[in-house]
């Protein structure tokens, strides 16, 4: 009888662990909750999409993960068998980088930073493209020539974001000023709030943001004004009234990564210069405020009813602008870019030459404001 | 100018609201002996109640209604922990803040970024929160019940003396309070920002704890101090290109220290209730 249980033992496990070496367990570390409809939903959905692609994947998460406590938490999920990690808050970095020394059979992956190893990837999937395409937009539907955006912190990030934008605006109608307001924090409604309303008392009847919760959407639609989505799909928030927006395919980053990592071509040692900064062409990131819905088709008479005159198209209406710039990117990086130089920032000064586009680490690192931004901007360089 | 002052006004009022109905509602807590530092986490459990009921029912008042509820038993459990076992009242008061806040981000995972249909007007909780602070005023000034709960919170063995039970009086302040500040969060989730999102309340309850003090606990100063809360909030953004934001949203804090200074070198209006944050006993001297 004993024999008998100690061979099914053995069997059983024979199956399990072998089940166990087929398989690929990955692990993700959020900042937020994954409800916040923002920047953990989105990662989350990426690893959903991710584990329904990949019949080899097993997934695990932890949401609301203090930055200070990541690097326990990491810990306990190599425990738990985790050979992938990704850690998705730029505030990880340094917990990423003390774990992966620990555990040097692990692969990390940590989202926004800029520090490697052998077994540290970064990733990102940037938006600057698609602000620019707002910003066209925006330009052309603001009466008061005044853009309220409502930012959470003045970081490079949102700086490149809210210039690419500005620059955007500019580009069809070039007496529209971007008036900006910080919050300084990524989720606060109470804030997005009263910042909303202090553009509106301020003129502005146009609106995008950086900010985790549909706040900007929802008061500006009250007032009846446009607005652009941010991040996530919140187009359904206000159907009548957001134009467009950005929206993250993060799972197409997660797919690509962990099927070379199963694959074998990304091992613990190799990592040192994986770096994924995501755009258009790859298909990390859509412009809409609706999955498949690049524009609102409300605001799709308007915009075809504006007509400009562009530098390089002639006449032409801001649809028919922003939809061949959008397969322009798509189509390949080099054959156009917002920072396109010669571009100044707002105090006239030349800050990306003639001919030439801004390196990834200067995007990166940029603090400068284009024309036509209005407001407090810390750390403006001289 | 003229244009500045006006929408400051207005908003002040709007961002002032929550803070006003929380506010009133600790004035009665702790007007009563008890200090309930809670308020943050009964207004996260009202937003989420008054949420989830609103917009699986469709009836924003039955919201309303829910909020209420969710706001009086929270307050209730912190009243057995606080004034029937006679816990520490502080420490009481921060495990219902956590424990609220808590709660509220777990159950309230499915209704996270849910549209929701109907809403209630900002501006007749507005009236209504006015229409409080003076009904309240004159209950507690000029009511029979409301002497009785005054002294309950001045010199709670009088009060036993006259043959009215403390702890009732007690219970029924502290009860009220919570539904108070359910009310504020119902405010947020239906009115002010009509979604539910965990952290909705985000502090709020605690601006709520520094008005009472602010106000010295007094419902009609409790309007102005929401007012000037509620500008000084708006005019963080509004003024951000020529002052400090970190300054004018520190100012509530700020003025609730200058308060408490002041009253304590005996110059300005303090009215703190004697018997504040002590448990009663009876038959124990003081």
């Amino acid at each position: 009888m004993r024999k008998v249980f100690l061979t099914v033992l053995v069997v059983l496990l024979g199956v399990f662990g072998w089940a166990q070496g087929d398989k690929l367990k990955a692990c993700w570390i959020y900042v937020g909750p994954v409800g916040d409809y923002g920047w953990s939903h989105a990662h989350d959905q990426g690893r959903i999409a991710a584990a329904k692609a990949l019949p080899w994947l097993e997934t695990q998460y932890v949401e609301s993960v203090p930055e200070a406590q990541a690097e326990a938490y990491m810990d306990r999920l190599v425990k738990q068998g985790c050979q992938v990690i990704f850690a998705t808050s730029f505030g990880y970095m340094d917990s990423v980088l003390a774990a992966a020394k620990k555990h040097p059979n692990v692969i990390f992956a940590h989202a926004t930073g800029f520090k490697r190893a052998p077994n540290v990837a970064t990733y990102m999937a940037d938006f600057y493209q698609l602000y620019y395409l707002n910003g066209l937009m925006a330009g052309a539907l603001t009466k008061s020539n005044k853009v309220g955006y409502v930012g959470a912190f003045p970081i490079p990030e949102l700086k490149r974001h809210i210039s690419a934008f500005a620059l955007g605006v500019r580009a069809v109608n070039p007496d529209a000023k971007v008036l900006v307001r910080w919050i300084y924090e990524w989720y606060n409604p109470a804030a997005a709030k009263e910042a909303t309303e202090a553009l509106i008392a301020d003129g502005a009847d146009v609106f995008a943001f950086t900010e985790d919760s549909p706040t900007v959407i929802q008061v500006a639609a009250e007032k009846g004004l446009p607005s652009f989505s941010h991040y996530s799909p919140m187009q359904r928030f206000a159907p009548d009234y957001v134009v467009s927006g950005q929206l993250v395919h993060w799972d197409k980053i997660y797919i690509d990564f962990l099927s070379k990592v199963y694959a074998g071509v990304y091992t613990p040692k190799n990592l040192q210069n994986v770096d994924y900064w995501w755009l258009l062409p790859q298909g990390a990131v859509e412009l809409g405020g609706k999955f498949g819905e690049p524009i609102n088709p409300k605001f799709i008479p308007v915009l075809k009813a504006k007509v400009v005159d562009h530098p390089v198209f002639g006449k032409i209406s801001v649809y028919d602008l922003v939809m061949k710039e959008l397969a322009l990117m798509k189509d390949d990086e080099l054959a156009f870019d917002p920072f396109q130089g010669p571009v100044k920032d707002r105090h006239g000064k030349l800050r990306v030459p003639a001919g030439l586009r801004m390196t990834k680490q200067q995007l990166e690192s940029m603090e400068w404001a284009a024309p036509g931004v209005a407001g407090p901007w810390p750390n403006e360089p001289k | 100018m003229e244009d500045l002052v006006w929408t400051t006004l207005i908003r002040a009022l709007a961002f002032g609201t929550p803070i006003l109905l929380a506010g009133l509602g600790e004035i009665f807590a702790e007007r009563s002996g008890v200090v309930n530092l809670g308020v943050e986490g009964m207004m996260a459990l009202g937003a989420l109640a008054a949420f989830a009921v609103a917009q699986s029912t469709g009836l924003p008042l039955l919201g309303l209604a829910a909020a209420v509820l969710a706001g009086a038993v929270a307050a209730a459990l912190f009243a057995v922990a606080a004034v029937s076992l006679r816990a520490n009242q502080y420490v009481a008061g921060l495990a219902l803040t956590m424990l609220g806040l808590g709660l509220a981000g777990l159950l309230g995972k499915p209704f996270e970024g849910a549209p929701l249909a109907h809403t209630l007007s900002e501006t007749s909780l507005m009236a209504l929160a006015l229409l409080l602070a003076l009904a309240l005023w004159f209950v507690l000034r000029h009511t029979y019940w409301g002497l009785v709960l005054r002294s309950a919170g001045e010199n709670p063995e009088t009060v036993d003396a006259m043959g009215i039970n403390v702890f009732s009086v007690r219970y029924a302040a502290v009860v009220f309070g919570g539904a108070m500040a359910g009310l504020a969060g119902a405010f947020l989730s239906l009115a002010y920002r009509p979604s539910w999102a965990d952290g909705i309340t985000s502090g709020l309850g605690w601006i709520a704890v520094a008005l009472a003090i602010f106000a010295s606990w007094h419902p009609l100063r409790a309007v102005v101090a929401a007012l000037f809360f509620g500008a000084l909030y708006h005019l963080s953004y509004r003024l951000q290109a020529q002052v400090t934001p970190e300054l004018l949203k520190a100012m509530p804090y700020l003025f609730v220290v200058l308060v408490l200074s002041l009253s304590a070198l005996g110059r300005g209006p303090s009215g703190a209730p004697e018997a504040l944050g002590t448990p009663y006993e009876r038959g124990e001297r003081r």
